[in-house]
């Protein structure tokens, strides 16, 4: 970001007088807002097609009212539900009632800090990025479960706890399996897992298909995320037809709308993760997007990654409309006797093929072999 | 737990995901599958004999009370009168529908077919009161049941001027059984209480008019 600044000083005379770290905070803002104002949109428009999916798939026809096709419906959902009453229960924990969505769509915003959107396109490129993601997004398991606490509600609790819970238990695996990637590439960094699956290998260099074990570590890693982010297969904390709602029950309004926005967006983390990790990222295939102009090869690779991340959401919203959620005991059964152990064989096995065959997966191997 | 029964639980989680996920794109992809009608611009085609909302139709309606005595929750309550020419005259008839199962027995056992299913099946209201049907406006009761008992007394005073003239009339037959002129005095006193009775008729049938009241249910 720093370096951003500098340049930006060097480019514009007109700011060298002002101190840099005012340029770089005001950046800082700048680049917050751009980001935050891409979470809220795709949150908005990703709550109409999953309506309207959930639609087609029930032989419905979902929301078609409000606008041509029903397309501002989610217009009308944030008006309703910034004008709606905020209404407190006498009996909740004030303090920790208002903290708890804060805590929720914070884990889940400060997450697409290190989502690589394309070339130059990441807010902040830490050598940490995987770890960062694993690390912020826990702090929803702590927003959910004061939500629990604070409503002073049965249901609220269960919720609360049993989010708590599953979180917990399937943050093992998510790791697990995204640790191959991390392997591969050598490094934290989501920029470079990212670089490491380019090249001329086209969408045989994607992670994806480098050997067997990273196949399969990618199906782990897409289920094990589902669990993680509450969707639908496995949306225990929010059973409707045993806990209402679960943790937000207590909550209308804008302080519901935050747990909302905080679902949406975990959602298009784990899109963009599966992308960034699996998929090959901002990669076009056949094709160095660095060799082009910064503002075209930043606009391909962006279109590049968006397409893949939406299409990954699109199949999360395919499996959620399609699967019954689990069972409690079938939830921690499927982590912790089948997940957590089926990682561990995928990282021990790509371990044990980046030693035997010094970091070349089949595709590379087959292109070597024709020269 | 073997390690084969551990692959084959795998397997079948895969198995069974991928059969549903490809019932549910089929569902996704197809727009034929939609079974959406959107109510208030669409309707759906009435079926014939379907149950509606009850409507009798005052003007057949004998009030002959077998409707009330049917129906098994008594949603129906009537009113009628005995008019001039001995029939009975309706002064009320009321369904409450909101109460009504919509069992079609009332209907089935209307000897004159005047009570009869609608296609009918909308209706809203913000009081019970509202769910009521007045099949004549509750305020024209007591009007009508004024005109029929002037009509039956008017009815009651002509039959006994009527009686009165033929008692004369046979007193004058009996004095002179062979008389030809008191046979033609005769007639003409019959010929217009007979078309006094006819006149009352016509209007018998129409729900506003009516004749004497005797019979209240």
């Amino acid at each position: 970001m720093e370096a951003l600044a500098l340049s930006l000083v060097h480019a514009v005379p007109l700011l060298a007088g002002v101190p840099l770290w005012t340029v770089t905070l005001l950046l800082m803002v700048v680049v917050a807002a751009v980001i935050l104002v891409f979470a809220l949109t795709f949150e908005g428009v990703g709550s109409l097609v999953l309506r309207k999916v959930a639609g087609d798939i029930q032989a419905r026809i979902g929301p078609n009212r409000v606008g041509p096709n029903g397309i501002l419906q989610f217009l009308a959902d944030g008006v309703k539900l910034v004008l709606k009453e905020d209404i407190i229960p006498a009996n909740a924990d004030r303090l920790l009632f208002k903290l708890a969505p804060y805590f929720v769509f914070v884990g889940s915003f400060a997450a697409f800090v290190v989502v690589p959107f394309g070339v130059g396109l990441i807010a902040a490129d830490l050598n940490i990025g995987i770890y960062y993601v694993m690390a912020v997004t826990s702090l929803v398991v702590i927003g959910v479960l004061l939500a629990g606490w604070a409503s002073n509600n049965k249901w609220a609790l269960l919720g609360g706890m049993r989010a708590a819970a599953q979180i917990v238990s399937y943050e093992i695996p998510v790791g697990m399996a995204l640790l191959p990637a991390v392997l591969i590439a050598g490094s934290l960094s989501l920029q470079d897992i990212v670089r490491s699956q380019g090249g001329l290998l086209g969408i045989f260099g994607w992670n994806l298909f480098h050997n067997p074990f990273t196949f399969f570590s990618f199906f782990l890693y897409f289920t094990a995320a589902q669990a993680e982010t509450n969707q639908t297969p496995f949306d225990l904390p929010e059973a409707e037809s045993e806990l209402v709602s679960g943790y937000n029950v207590e909550y209308s309004g804008i302080r519901f709308g935050l747990f909302f926005l905080a679902e949406f967006g975990d959602m298009f983390i784990v899109a963009a993760l599966a992308t960034a990790c699996f998929l090959g990222g901002w990669n076009v295939p056949f094709f160095h997007v660095g060799t082009l102009p910064w503002i075209w090869g930043n606009l391909l690779s962006l279109g590049v990654f968006l397409t893949k991340a939406f299409a990954m959401v699109l199949i999360m919203m395919w499996v959620r409309w399609t699967l019954p959620r689990l069972r409690v005991d079938q939830l921690m059964r499927m982590s912790w006797k089948y997940l957590v152990p089926l990682t561990f064989v995928n990282l021990f096995g790509v371990s044990l093929w980046l030693l035997v065959f010094r970091g070349k997966g089949i595709p590379g191997m087959i292109a070597s072999l024709f020269g | 737990m073997g390690l084969k029964a551990y692959l084959n639980d795998i397997v079948e989680a895969v198995v069974t995901t991928a059969k549903g996920m490809r019932i549910t794109a089929r569902y996704g992809v197809d727009p034929k599958e939609e079974v959406t009608l959107q109510y208030p611009e669409e309707r759906w085609e009435i079926p014939q004999g379907y149950r509606g909302f009850l409507h009798n139709d005052i003007k057949t309606c004998t009030a002959c009370n077998m409707c009330v005595k049917v129906c098994p929750i008594d949603c129906i309550s009537l009113e009628a009168v005995r008019g001039a020419d001995k029939k009975m005259v309706l002064c009320s008839y009321d369904i409450n529908i909101g109460r009504c199962m919509f069992c079609g027995l009332c209907v089935e056992v209307c000897p004159v077919n005047s009570l009869l299913h609608t296609s009918g099946y909308e209706m809203a209201s913000v009081a019970r009161g509202e769910l009521i049907l007045h099949f004549i406006a509750a305020e024209d009761a007591p009007e009508i049941k004024a005109r029929v008992a002037r009509q039956v007394a008017e009815a009651a005073v002509k039959a006994a001027e009527a009686a009165k003239v033929a008692e004369a009339a046979k007193a004058a037959e009996t004095a002179k059984p062979s008389d030809l002129s008191s046979e033609a005095a005769k007639a003409p006193v019959v010929e217009p209480k007979a078309a006094k009775e006819a006149a009352p008729k016509a209007p018998v049938s129409e729900p506003t008019v009516a004749k004497e009241g005797e019979k209240k249910e």
